[in-house]
């Protein structure tokens, strides 16, 4: 490892959530906006997240503390691997295994809305997961190599012109991570959810604050990973982040009543199908 | 020395056994079951020393031991025959009289092989076989010392049949072993031939309706495999005229020839390793006590059938043949991870997902270039230490409990810690990075790079089984308030499960190391590189994560714990709370199993119909 690796790797570790928050105040303002209402500040996420940090509530089970911790790191640690130029498949599995770290800790709550919202997380996690990792394997298969760098250096043409069949999966997999849809997973920010906050009913106080910034991380991989498409400048690869990001708010706007059996029988498969079709069609040439 | 440590790998267990048998006193058995621990530890190290070596220890290789192994090919198919027609079983006795015609044609219609110039040859294949045979299949004998007496207490038992049980539960190790290092063919059918006799007598012990049912069930689709593998033998000796190991497995030797015996292998290691449609066979196995699942499932049977199909790894490199076990292999871990999600049953979870890894091992030998075929021996030594440990958590929290379905193991960390929170960790060690099992599925994710359908199959299964067992951890570990009982625990019983945890964190951590000491010679330039390289500084990061989360949790275990949200008000009623409507509701929880997705009972049909053709297509491709 060379010293620049070193410092983007760094500069990762620190950019990284606070994009993230940056994200979400855009969201919740966006998202606002198209409801014809004011929202918050832009910086609404963080001073939640300082005022969560302020509390001290017990907690629900002895085991959440740790598997929050456990799941911030993986997840800074993911956006850590894409800085670095890592293998983009592995920061993928250390970005799961925070989502499972989460699920693990609302398993160990005691409220059932918890746990019931952990088994629809991971039924979440069932829809997406595949998908995603299909889309990296059609990138990796395009660059050669399966290095975050190469990716990036794949071709002067935009991966996006070879695998534009990716794009609806990658489109799913952004709005499940910003955790808007579907409803009844919802630890989302709308009204009238099904399961309280789900996976997040039995966080509180420092733990909850630590899980959000996880949560920034994560948003910011996967938007990372969607940038690849349009990857010749840095400019356009924020552009194409925040297309990504527009498109996910306009959807889950139009699409409130969305289910998790519907995400997991309609939508997966279609995304999966026509990703699969990309990767054979890449294959093919 | 050599052949001294070779002598205490394959005749020790079997003389132990015997011992066992003989003496029959419960403290001797129980002296006896350790010794073979300590002599196993010591031969497997004592080998692994001198790995990679060929050898000609005088019991392997004398003439005798030529015809005991001829014998064997015809007294087992007979014994198999005699207790089918016994059990009135039909598919038994016609296959086994198939297998009989076999061997005799074997002995009596063909020319002799050139003779093999080494009766042992042990690579780092072989060695990693030996090893996990040697630990974990040992600890999993000690684990079973305390686990058969309470369980012939629970069956009220007027003799004791654990003299016989252990005869044959410590033959079978050292069978194991003899299988993984000898390099001739017919010998090495012999021990084949032995473990499905092993199996199918441990299966059977309980001598229930269900036991024999299932242990004829494994008898027959064994008896096929064993017809597969004779069969591909026989081919080989008619197309080449040796029976060399070493030897046949030379892709120089293929070159231009029909690739019919090696496909006929692969198949047999297929049947052996309970790829679909042959699952049942394995699921059957459940019946049996804990330690016999224990022993199939981690470090004996099973992992028979994909050293089989590593064995031959360099020999389907490019091929159609090896193109074809690529997709069975991904096929079967895509089909049994979606079965292992449908299920509430514990031991039918750790079941499917047992093959769903041997499904990838199988994936890897197919691709076939070193670094898959490095991924595939990291997978089968980790998970041997991961399935052992987890198969002997579940039995024990099923003789606590009394019940082995995963709603009844709901927060039974408060009733044994111990045991749980070693199957919580179990579990995550099946799935998280930069532990073994991860790993081994990464580096075969991106080996696969040449078939995307597979690559597609593989990201299925890796997601239905994180789901699984993230459920499976989060089920055990659930904070639910059951009255604890006191759980009988007895050192033997927690010592090999806190011994197969700290194996399958361990070599989890290793994997890039085991790598590169399993694969000397040429593939060491490819163990570390690559990928490969970025693992030692996750280490750190996980270290750095256990840390901090160790520290939460001491501060956390102490503190006093919120009362849970339940959407409505505590009632005076226990379980209940007063919720919409005004009226009291009763609490209940349970998991999601989406049984209309991946319940067993189309999925099995539907999956098996598809990987049945996906065989035939593994045949067929090598005829034409």
């Amino acid at each position: 490892m060379n010293l620049t690796t070193f410092y983007l790797a760094v500069a990762g570790l620190i950019l990284a959530p606070l994009l993230g928050g940056l994200v979400a105040g855009v969201d919740r303002v966006v998202t606002a906006r198209l409801q014809s209402r004011m929202g918050p500040p832009l910086m609404q996420p963080f001073y939640d997240v300082g005022k969560l940090w302020s509390k001290v509530i017990p907690p629900a089970s002895n085991w959440q503390g740790l598997f929050v911790r456990w799941a911030l790191v993986a997840s800074l640690a993911s956006d850590v691997l894409l800085a670095a130029g890592a293998d983009v498949l592995m920061c993928f599995f250390v970005q799961a295994a925070s989502a499972s770290f989460v699920a693990l800790g609302a398993f160990c709550g005691s409220s059932p809305y918890s746990k019931l919202g952990a088994q629809r997380e991971l039924f979440q996690l069932l829809a997406y997961e595949p998908v995603f990792l299909v889309a990296i394997l059609c990138m990796a298969k395009v660059s050669g190599a399966f290095d975050a760098y190469s990716f990036m250096n794949a071709s002067a043409q935009p991966l996006l012109f070879k695998m534009p069949l990716i794009v609806p999966g990658l489109l799913f997999v952004v709005l499940v991570k910003l955790r808007k849809s579907p409803f009844d997973i919802s630890a989302s920010h709308h009204m009238h959810q099904e399961v309280v906050r789900g996976v997040y009913t039995d966080y509180a106080g420092r733990d909850f604050a630590l899980l959000e910034i996880a949560h920034w991380a994560d948003v910011v991989v996967v938007l990372w990973i969607c940038s690849f498409l349009w990857a010749t400048s840095v400019v356009s690869m924020v552009a194409t982040a925040a297309v990504f990001l527009f498109a996910a708010l306009v959807i889950d706007n139009v699409s409130a009543r969305l289910t998790w059996r519907h995400m997991l029988k309609v939508v997966a498969p279609i995304s999966l199908v026509l990703a699969t079709a990309n990767l054979l069609w890449l294959y093919m040439e | 020395m050599l052949d001294a440590y070779i002598g205490v790998l394959v005749l020790w267990p079997l003389v132990a056994g015997i011992a066992c048998l003989v003496l029959r006193s419960p403290g001797l058995r129980s002296a006896l079951v350790l010794a073979t621990g300590a002599a196993l530890a010591v031969g497997a190290l004592g080998v692994a020393t001198q790995a990679p070596f060929i050898a000609n220890p005088g019991f392997l290789s004398s003439e005798t031991a030529l015809h005991i192994a001829e014998g064997a090919s015809i007294v087992l198919p007979a014994y198999f025959l005699v207790r089918g027609l016994m059990a009135k079983h039909a598919l038994v006795s016609v296959l086994a009289i198939a297998q009989l015609a076999l061997a005799a044609y074997g002995i009596m219609g063909m020319p002799a092989p050139a003779a093999t110039q080494n009766a042992v040859s042990c690579d780092g294949l072989s060695l990693a076989l030996v090893l996990v045979v040697s630990f974990a299949g040992s600890l999993i004998c000690i684990f079973a010392l305390p686990y058969m007496k309470h369980h012939e207490e629970h069956l009220h038992l007027k003799v004791s049949k654990q003299p016989g049980f252990f005869l044959i539960l410590l033959a079978f190790l050292g069978f194991m072993n003899g299988l993984a290092m000898s390099n001739d063919l017919r010998v090495f059918a012999a021990f084949f031939e032995a473990t499905t006799l092993c199996s199918f007598l441990l299966i059977g012990h309980d001598k229930t309706e269900e036991a024999n049912k299932s242990a004829f069930r494994a008898l027959w689709m064994n008896i096929l495999g064993g017809i597969f593998l004779h069969g591909g033998i026989l081919l080989i000796q008619k197309q080449s005229g040796m029976v060399d190991l070493q030897q046949v497995v030379n892709p120089a030797m293929w070159a231009g020839a029909s690739m019919l015996p090696v496909a006929l292998l692969a198949l047999a290691g297929c049947v052996k390793a309970a790829q679909m449609p042959f699952q049942t066979w394995l699921l059957g196995a459940m019946v049996a006590p804990t330690p016999v699942s224990a022993l199939l499932h981690s470090s004996t049977m099973v992992k028979v059938g994909v050293f089989v199909c590593l064995r031959l790894a360099p020999v389907m490199q490019g091929t159609t043949t090896g193109r074809v076990l690529t997709l069975v292999g991904a096929f079967t871990f895509f089909a049994t991870s979606a079965l292992a999600l449908g299920q509430s049953n514990a031991k039918k979870v750790l079941a499917y997902s047992t093959m769903a890894n041997l499904g990838l091992i199988i994936a890897c030998a197919g691709i076939g270039t070193p670094v898959a075929v490095a991924a595939g021996i990291v997978l089968l030594v980790i998970h041997a230490a991961t399935k052992g440990l987890l198969f002997l958590c579940v039995g024990d929290m099923e003789q606590t409990v009394g019940s082995r379905d995963l709603e009844d193991l709901r927060g039974i960390v408060a009733i044994s810690p111990v045991t749980a929170l070693a199957a919580a960790a179990g579990a995550m060690a099946m799935i998280l990075p930069p532990l073994g099992m991860l790993v081994g599925k990464w580096a075969a994710l991106e080996a696969a790079a040449a078939s995307p359908v597979s690559m597609v199959l593989m990201a299925l299964g890796s997601a239905l089984g994180v789901v699984c067992w993230v459920r499976f951890a989060g089920t055990i570990m659930s904070g639910k308030s059951i009255e604890s009982r006191n759980a009988h625990s007895s050192a033997l019983t927690s010592t090999p499960i806190l011994a197969l945890l700290a194996g399958a964190v361990g070599l989890g951590m290793a994997a890039p190391w085991l790598n590169a000491l399993l694969i000397p010679g040429a593939g060491f330039a490819t163990a570390l590189a690559g990928g490969w390289g970025l693992l030692p500084s996750l280490f750190v990061l996980a270290m750095l994560a256990w840390i901090i989360g160790m520290k939460s949790l001491s501060r956390q275990s102490s503190v006093q714990l919120s009362s849970p949200y339940i959407g409505g008000l505590p009632s005076a009623e226990k379980g209940t709370y007063i919720g919409p409507l005004g009226r009291n509701w009763a609490l209940s929880e349970g998991n999601e199993y989406a049984i209309e997705i991946f319940g067993e009972s189309k999925l099995s049909k539907f999956a098996g119909v598809l990987a049945g053709a996906l065989l035939l297509a593994l045949v067929g491709g090598a005829i034409i």
